[in-house]
């Protein structure tokens, strides 16, 4: 009984974890399938959307909800522009490795907004004026408060987003670029500002993420990029361009990796989410959820 | 140009970026203001001293590129900051095989075991130190069973056993958990900590992970007492945790010489009230740097000559105690013994490289501000 208690908590402490990783890798995913490159500056998007969180928050005294909102347009506006300026310029010398190159270039990206970040505000820690609230006792299970919020707020956002990709326009365009780019443009739809929307909304997912990851834990310039290997094994995971499997993927990278500590050192932790990437790229680069509907039906 | 007139450099390695960059810039600050200070003095021999300042970025392989572009570049005559005991580990190996001397403020007794011939001077206390003064401190507060919780370092494991074995010794128990550094939270970690049934935990971990571990242990509702080190629980941490969850942690710090006149006059200088040992060790390795290569009087100035002559300025009873680099200097010009004490203490160092005679402040969090308990 006491094992299936404490299995139980690793599940539960798994699936908190896994729901803060979801939306950052649900934009991930989002952005490598419109734009057809891993796009690594999430992590510092991550980061910003956690700064705007914060200065919302902290210094203007804005509501929670207003509070993750400006998260979610800061980063995505921000996204937008890095895109148009760094990445943009690659993606039109399209050749073999074009892929691979824009993945560097958002790397670099990746490191020029959290250094900037870092300019701006300094490596100190910084923490949201929220109260700390003590976890409540379920069932013999612990959880806390505010991270049953951010497990809430991640799936709502998560259902909204499968609403706006079968439901309206947009969506479905978006959907049409992600399935076949040339056969859309046929169709008259304009692929550069479906990339645009497809980015805004990526690096907004982020922000969001990375401002509720702060608000459990605090806000420094390496908040979001301590976090992008398991971000990028729970998107590879859901085989990248299935916003389902991105979810689930975090959700299983979450839960694998806290159960994990049963039989396996903390400190091994990370080793998880690596080996989740290296059986997936060999057994099932579709990933584990391929099939799933998604981005690409 | 002349031999005479080009500057000695002298390498600093330390964090301005990263997880361990808490005292980066008031580590910079003191090597600049030593450098001045030496430079105002007339240099050595006649020659200005450059400090080059590089990143670790809290990362042993951004250090080694560093230690490599200062030494095989610059053609630095010693390297000093190495703050983090895995950046040491990782550059000490760069720096004794190419005779550069390395003042180091790491704690990783397994530092100076290395082979390093001497090169290696440490001006912190060691970790054995460290850990045995945090122990007895944590069994004096009344606790009988102890959990140590810290991130995957070279002196983690030593931690464990050194206080377990002293909680065993008093009767009591102990055990740890070492996590990774770059969790989100670290739920589970504290849930396997709280399974024992501590009534004390140490923590030993760096600011960002410090913060997180706990609030989880703020949020799990561990009423028991928390012991950190200097490099997790400081001011830093307590002005970015909520004051509830930092309220009572204690903290073991090296602690600066503060009634020395050196460090009187290094916080002058820097404009501050109060200033972390580790910054004012920096200083230190400079001004040792500079004063053993003016003692050593070598036509050309070497990790060598650096190495053969600290011992020769800072420690012995036959030296005057000076107290400030400018006198240093010229007492050594009239071929006077000097026993250099600087702001960070009486710099004598045992045979292996090892600092001797180190006292520690006990602080502890209180409504967010770091108090003084005592000094020992």
């Amino acid at each position: 009984m006491i094992v299936f208690t404490e299995l139980a908590q690793y599940v539960v402490n798994g699936l908190v974890l896994g729901a803060l990783i979801a939306l950052p890798a649900l934009g991930l995913t989002l952005i490598f399938s419109v734009q057809g490159f891993v796009n690594f500056s999430v992590a510092a998007q991550m980061t910003v959307g956690a700064y705007a969180a914060w200065l919302a928050g902290s210094h203007l005294g804005w509501s929670p909800i207003l509070m993750l909102l400006l998260a979610f347009a800061v980063p995505g506006a921000l996204g937008v522009v890095t895109d148009r300026l760094a990445l943009a310029p690659v993606r039109r010398q399209s050749g073999a490795h074009t892929a691979l190159m824009l993945a560097v270039v958002s790397i670099a990206l990746n490191l020029a907004i959290e250094n900037a970040l870092r300019f701006i505000f300094g490596s100190n820690l910084n923490n949201f004026d929220l109260p700390m609230e003590r976890n409540l006792q379920v069932w013999g299970l612990s959880v806390g408060p505010q991270q049953l919020r951010n497990l809430v707020t991640a799936l709502v956002i998560a259902v909204a987003l499968a609403a706006f990709f079968s439901l309206t326009r947009w969506g479905k365009a978006m959907r049409a670029v992600a399935d076949n780019t040339d056969l859309a443009r046929l169709k008259g739809i304009e692929p550069r500002s479906l990339s645009n929307l497809a980015t805004f909304i990526g690096m907004g997912l982020a922000g969001i993420g990375g401002s509720l990851l702060a608000i459990d834990t605090s806000v420094d310039p390496s908040t979001g990029s301590r976090l992008i290997l398991v971000i990028f094994a729970a998107s590879v995971l859901g085989g990248l361009t299935s916003l389902y499997g991105a979810v689930l993927g975090a959700l299983v990278i979450g839960v694998a990796g806290e159960v994990a500590m049963i039989a396996m050192p903390p400190v091994y932790q990370s080793l998880t989410a690596f080996l989740a990437i290296l059986v997936i790229l060999l057994v099932k680069p579709t990933g584990l959820f391929a099939g799933a509907t998604g981005v690409r039906k | 140009m002349a031999q005479g007139t080009q500057s000695i450099k002298i390498g600093i390695v330390i964090p301005l970026t990263g997880a361990t960059s808490q005292f980066g810039a008031t580590m910079s600050a003191a090597a600049k203001i030593a450098a001045s200070d030496i430079n105002a003095a007339g240099g050595v021999a006649g020659r200005p001293v450059e400090v080059v300042i590089e990143d670790d970025q809290s990362n042993p392989e951004a250090a080694v590129r560093a230690t490599r572009k200062l030494i095989d570049v610059d053609k630095v005559v010693s390297i000093g900051g190495s703050y983090a005991s895995a950046v040491t580990s990782a550059i000490a190996p760069l720096c004794y095989e190419s005779k550069t001397a390395l003042f180091t403020s790491s704690g990783a007794d397994s530092i100076t075991k290395t082979p390093h011939n001497g090169y290696i001077f440490r001006t912190s206390p060691t970790v054995t130190l460290q850990g045995t003064r945090v122990g007895r401190y944590a069994l004096e507060l009344g606790a009988k069973k102890m959990f140590f919780l810290g991130p995957q370092t070279p002196f983690a494991q030593a931690y464990i056993d050194i206080i377990s074995k002293l909680f065993k010794e008093a009767g009591g128990a102990g055990q740890g958990l070492i996590y990774e550094d770059k969790r989100a939270s670290y739920r589970t970690e504290v849930d396997q900590a709280l399974r024992t049934n501590p009534d004390v935990i140490v923590l030993g971990g760096y600011v960002p992970d410090t913060s997180v571990v706990l609030k989880d242990l703020y949020r799990a509702g561990f009423g028991g007492k928390k012991v950190g080190f200097s490099f997790g629980v400081n001011q830093v941490l307590a002005d970015g945790i909520p004051q509830e969850v930092s309220e009572g942690t204690a903290s073991l710090v090296p602690s600066a010489s503060e009634e020395s006149p050196a460090y009187r006059t290094l916080i002058g200088k820097l404009g501050r009230p109060a200033l972390d040992s580790y910054s004012c060790q920096v200083y230190d390795h400079v001004v040792l740097t500079a004063l053993a290569l003016a003692y050593a009087a070598a036509s050309s100035p070497s990790g060598t000559a650096v190495r053969d002559s600290v011992r020769a300025i800072s420690q012995g009873g036959k030296g005057e105690k000076v107290s400030d680099v400018a006198q240093g200097l010229k007492m050594i010009a009239d071929k006077k013994p000097i026993n250099y004490d600087g702001p960070s203490g009486p710099l004598e160092f045992a045979s292996n490289g090892d600092v001797e005679g180190v006292f520690f402040r006990y602080e502890q969090v209180q409504q967010g501000k770091m108090a003084l308990l005592k000094v020992a």
